[in-house]
């Protein structure tokens, strides 16, 4: 009893710990990216206002079931994913259900929120969500290329699926596979822009052209709840990396460091970027990324 | 009487029952379907001793039928999906004509599943699969569309595929001396090199054509889309499995176990291809039917991938994949159907909208899709991860990476299907969209229920899968309930994941439902956010034609090569030289005069060669 205790308790942290940083890291990025365009921006905390607001507010109109379950998909999505990837490499609350899943399990589980909450928009009919969605699914074949091609380069490399095999793999021999597989980590990283959904392959939620895209029927607790599945996403989405390329780490000051570090890289460059329409992302990907990935599988079989 | 002499009978018995009734009036017959339909399933679960075998001698030739694991496995997904069809057909072909001649082609078609799943010796393999081939065909063209085109397309592959089987069949028994399947394969070692690639590939080239493998998979869109739906489900669900079953002996049991696992190397190349180009072709249809029908010929590329490399997971994955397949595949082709019953139309830039008049539709091609996807938690996730795993651990990356692509590209068409169909706008044309009988839409969600079911607890169905892949030469396969495990030692427990999911999703659904729920009114789809315009109701808002059209420009290069062209060239390449041959035919009796003539005198002035004298 005392071990579901526990793990109860740190689901719940980990949770509440991945909102915090995430809604952090969020106004930290509209910080910077004001600061780049000459603005003063909104202050770091900009993000937990927004989703208090939110919350607050009434619904006045549903669609129908789908509709109202789309936040719900995503936000299962975030936790669940949330709960397989080992936050910390070891200590009582934050390694939650690691074991019981892989990186092939994670890989898939993080289509399904971006699936729910598609066919939730798909719902209400709006066609600017329709063309939002199929822009996202098509970016998605985009960028899964090169980050597939690079996980799969470390599972061959490394021998295992797990990543806690990998983090264990990374503190036995010492070296970050940052600098072992450096080829995996190009790819990987070159793909991390079309993951977040950052500039300059942001035309999914093309706020001037599409009302924002696939969020734009959804108000109140709904788009609270998507503001908080979007940013505990994204912690997730940096604890992986992390995990995997940059050695995990043992307690959650490093952990911050590590990836606010890599969350950077999409801001930064993002910031300073012009939006790429959806086959120009999609062929940007197969290109430079996937050769990247090609010569970390070649690199990681030989 | 022998249990599987009586259940064969059983079988034929029900289609002329069923063709009778129908001949009579058709409530009769459709009771009559009903009854058999019941009866069917419940001999084969209780009273069918998987034990016996019928020994028969007619003229010369000795037929043996029995069950091992393999067969007994493939007949379950034979046994499961075609009663919930034959249900499903007596709601979905209500209106319709000839129903006598369906139900028997249909129940005929299932005779022959059955023949070939527990024949023992090839001249009753061949007699039942070419029973199952016509009662097929005759159903390929009941509606009467498109016979030149898909019609005799599938009747000639057909019978070219089943051609090469025959080859195969002489030259074994001509080396062998015997028509078992069992002596061909203990005598197998020790063929001659060109007789094991003989008789081997051209025993795939007919199971392979059955299961759509390109560059053979051509038939198959204009197929699929022909038939009726509620046949369809079992074509595409169990009839292509049957080509997976012939796959899986020739490809494991001989050519891997006799070290020329390159034979299975290529067919997993091909597999791959396939998966690739099909998911890419499926994207871009309008037509629900055809896009299925692509989506089908992928996850079967999927399948023979899985059966291609050989290893225990590897088999063990392209065996569930098969069944789930034959499952949401199934359900699918079923919810196709009762949409174009009760819609009038599959054409996904018509329809749309339909899922406040057709809810549990809709919820059973969900479950359906998100299997298809294989999105955890359901059971689809569970196949596509023994694949994925079994191909990293076997070091073909490539393969892992065009696999990859064709999962993530699946979910484009996955989506197109919902939102086409049931989500987007709804425009007052379909209106009138009630929901389809229950006799269609019970057999939809018990199918959909067993998706779930195994998404949790996949050990229910890999029982039977262990048991059969010992017929494949594989012992002691290992399995549990909710855990898989890989070579490496990691695994994945399903229970948990299941669990974990839907422990969150009711704590956040209780989140979002508890207040403002009732605050708020359910609107009509016209009801939109556009930024300050006013949408009349007849406004067409539905997003529907060039869905993917950023897709298909970055695909351009790819599309132009369709593999239809070259046989199209190949036929008309035929025909010039037939056409140049008909000239012999003059119809002037002095020309044949001539003919004769001439023969006589090359027979006269080559006589010594000829004739020795």
């Amino acid at each position: 009893m005392e071990g579901i205790g526990y793990k109860i308790l740190g689901a719940v942290l980990t949770t509440i710990l991945a909102f915090v940083v995430g809604m952090f890291y969020g106004g930290f990025s509209r910080k910077i990216i004001a600061r780049i365009q000459n603005r003063v921006g909104p202050p770091v905390w900009q993000n937990f206002l927004d989703v208090l607001k939110l919350l607050f507010k009434k619904t006045s109109v549903r669609y129908g079931v789908m509709h109202h379950l789309a936040p719900l998909w995503m936000i299962t999505m975030s936790v669940t994913t949330l709960m397989f990837i080992p936050i910390l490499k070891d200590g009582l609350f934050f390694t939650n259900l690691n074991f019981s899943g892989d990186l092939i399990f994670l890989l898939y589980i993080m289509v399904f929120g971006s699936l729910g909450m598609a066919l939730g928009a798909g719902a209400t009919g709006n066609p600017n969500t329709a063309i939002g969605v199929s822009r996202g699914l098509t970016q998605m074949v985009g960028f899964e290329i090169p980050w597939v091609m690079a996980l799969v380069a470390l599972m061959i490399q490394y021998k295992t699926t797990s990543v806690t095999g990998l983090m264990d793999i990374q503190s036995q021999s010492g070296t970050w596979m940052m600098f072992s597989s450096p080829f995996a980590f190009i790819a990987a990283l070159l793909a991390m822009p079309g993951m977040f959904r950052y500039s300059p392959f942001d035309i999914v939620g093309a706020p001037q052209e599409l009302a924002s895209g696939p969020v734009s029927e959804f108000g109140g607790k709904y788009l609270s709840t998507m503001m908080t599945s979007g940013s505990i996403f994204a912690f997730v989405k940096l604890t992986l990396y992390v995990d995997l390329f940059m050695g995990g780490a043992s307690n959650l000051i490093v952990l911050v460091l590590k990836t606010f570090a890599l969350y950077l890289y999409p801001v930064l460059w993002g910031a300073v970027s012009a939006r790429f329409r959806t086959e120009q992302s999609v062929r940007y990907f197969w290109g430079w990324p996937a050769f990247f990935g090609f010569i970390a599988l070649l690199y990681a079989a030989f | 009487m022998n249990s599987l002499v009586l259940l064969l009978l059983i079988i034929a018995g029900g289609a002329l029952l069923s063709y009778f009734g129908h001949r009579i009036n058709q409530l009769l017959g459709n009771i009559t379907v009903f009854i058999v339909a019941l009866i069917i399933p419940i001999y084969w679960f209780t009273q069918v001793d998987f034990t016996e075998t019928v020994s028969l001698t007619i003229s010369g030739f000795h037929l043996e039928w029995g069950y091992n694991m393999y067969g007994k496995l493939f007949s379950m997904i034979v046994m499961i999906l075609s009663p919930l069809a034959l249900i499903y057909a007596i709601g979905y072909m209500k209106d319709q004509k000839k129903l006598a001649t369906f139900y028997f082609s249909f129940l005929f078609s299932i005779l022959g599943m059955t023949g070939i799943l527990m024949s023992r010796d090839f001249v009753s393999l061949f007699i039942f699969w070419e029973i199952m081939t016509w009662s097929s065909y005759l159903l390929v063209i009941f509606l009467g569309k498109d016979v030149e085109k898909t019609g005799i397309k599938y009747m000639v592959f057909s019978a070219l595929g089943a051609y090469a089987m025959l080859m195969a069949i002489v030259i074994i028994n001509n080396n062998t001396g015997s028509m078992m399947l069992a002596d061909y394969f203990t005598a197998f070692g020790g063929f001659s090199l060109q007789t094991k690639l003989l008789t081997g590939i051209l025993l795939m080239f007919g199971f392979a054509l059955k299961s759509a493998v390109m560059p053979l998979h051509v038939w198959a869109p204009g197929a699929y889309s022909n038939t009726p739906m509620a046949y369809t489900s079992v074509f595409s669900g169990a009839l292509s499995k049957m080509g997976i079953y012939g796959l899986g002996f020739v490809v494991v049991n001989l050519f891997a176990h006799a070290n020329m696992s390159i034979v299975g190397d290529v067919l997993a190349w091909l597999g791959a291809i396939t998966a690739v180009l099909a998911t890419f072709s499926a994207i871009f249809q309008d037509d629900a039917k055809k896009l299925l029908a692509y989506s089908s010929i992928a996850q079967l590329g999927y399948i023979v991938t899985g059966i291609g490399i050989g290893t225990e997971l590897s088999v063990m994955a392209g065996l569930y994949l098969a069944i789930l397949h034959a499952a949401f595949k199934g359900v699918l082709f079923m919810a196709v159907g009762a949409v174009e019953r009760q819609a009038g139309s599959t054409d996904m830039t018509v329809v749309s909208g339909l899922v406040r008049k057709m809810p549990f539709t809709f919820f059973a091609s969900l479950i359906a899709i998100i299997a298809l996807a294989g999105i955890p938690p359901l059971g689809g996730f569970v196949a596509k991860w023994m694949l994925y795993e079994s191909l990293i651990t076997n070091g073909n990356f490539l393969m892992v990476i065009m696999i990859f692509l064709s999962s993530t590209a699946a979910f484009l068409y996955c989506y197109k299907f919902l939102f086409g169909l049931f989500l987007g706008q709804q425009e007052p044309e379909f209106d009138h969209v009630k929901e389809a009988s229950p006799l269609m839409v019970v057999p939809m969600i018990l199918l959909s229920l067993f998706l779930m079911v195994t998404g949790a607890y996949p050990g229910i169905v890999l029982k039977y899968i262990a048991a059969g892949m010992t017929n494949l030469g594989f012992h002691d396969v290992s399995w549990q309930m909710s855990v898989l495990t890989n070579t490496w030692g990691d695994s994945v427990n399903f229970q948990h994941i299941f669990l974990a999911v839907v422990v969150v999703f009711v704590a956040f659904l209780i989140f979002l439902t508890w207040r403002g729920y009732k605050h708020s009114t359910k609107v009509s789809t016209k009801d939109i956010s556009v930024s300050g315009e006013m949408i009349k109701p007849e406004d067409n808002m539905t997003y529907s034609k060039d869905f993917y059209k950023p897709f298909e420009r970055v695909l351009q290069p790819i599309l132009k090569w369709k593999i239809n062209k070259y046989y199209d060239e190949f036929g008309k390449g035929l025909e010039a030289l037939f056409d140049f041959m008909r000239r012999i035919y003059t119809g002037n009796g002095q020309t044949y005069a001539v003919y004769v003539i001439t023969f006589l005198v090359i027979l006269l002035v080559f006589s010594k060669s000829i004739f020795g004298y």
